[in-house]
């Protein structure tokens, strides 16, 4: 699991991009981001959670995304990402038969 | 009943981008407790989503090596209408301004096309050597 904190935005989102980066290298392709501690999500962040899925997809692994916030949410919907990201509401929902 | 402390202002120049963005979501959140709005106020969340993306944009591009003038940044509201501008000296913007959401598979090309969408006006101009931006929200 992932807990970033912050704006996950034009500046904080290559850290997360290099976090899942390790987590695939050490090959541990089931990954929760717990968006819990997340403030705010820019498109550049987005992206980031974008990388993320196709680099977990590519070691035949799995990425969920746990307890976003409004913000979070509503930007996912407008960008239709929600239908690429399934979120859910906790992280015990989204570990949940992970 | 709301406070209605309007009109609002808020004006500071900007270079560094975490500094920046920090001001911008710092602005509303002042914006917000001026009006009374709580945290979870939906139009206040598509305005700020709208202008952290103009905002990362103008900071990052927007404000070259070398610049003399700083980035411009004014927050307004009046009547219920919320009015952000932005004027910086960086290199004008062509094409990218009418480009469309992208597949949501892409990684990048999203910030315009979604800033678009959550505001009800969003205006750019070139203005001899600046980039003058117009962010404008009804709440």
């Amino acid at each position: 699991m992932i807990a970033p904190t912050g704006r996950l935005d034009v500046v904080g989102a290559p850290a997360l991009k290099e976090a899942i980066s390790e987590l695939v290298k050490h090959g541990l392709p089931r990954v929760v981001i717990d968006m819990e501690g997340v403030s705010f999500v820019d498109s550049t962040g987005l992206g980031s959670v974008i990388s993320a899925l196709k680099q977990i997809k590519g070691s035949q692994g799995e990425l969920r995304l746990a307890a976003p916030n409004q913000q979070v949410r509503v930007v996912l919907e407008l960008t239709t990402l929600d239908r690429v990201f399934p979120y859910y509401a906790t992280v015990e929902e989204a570990l949940t038969g992970f | 009943m709301r406070p209605t402390q309007e009109p609002f202002e808020f004006h500071a120049t900007l270079s560094a981008l975490d500094q920046g963005l920090d001001v911008l979501h710092h602005s509303v959140e002042l914006l917000r407790r001026a009006t009374g709005r709580p945290s979870g106020d939906r139009s206040l969340i598509l305005f700020e989503t709208a202008l952290g993306e103009i905002g990362a944009n103008v900071l990052t591009h927007g404000h070259p090596e070398g610049a003399q003038l700083p980035i411009e940044y004014q927050l307004h509201l009046d009547r219920g209408t919320v009015l952000a501008s932005f004027v910086d000296p960086g290199p004008a913007v062509h094409d990218h301004l009418a480009r469309p959401m992208p597949e949501p598979e892409s990684e990048n090309g999203r910030g315009l096309a979604l800033a678009r969408s959550l505001l009800d006006e969003l205006g750019y101009q070139r203005d001899g050597e600046v980039n003058r931006w117009r962010l404008v929200k009804r709440l």
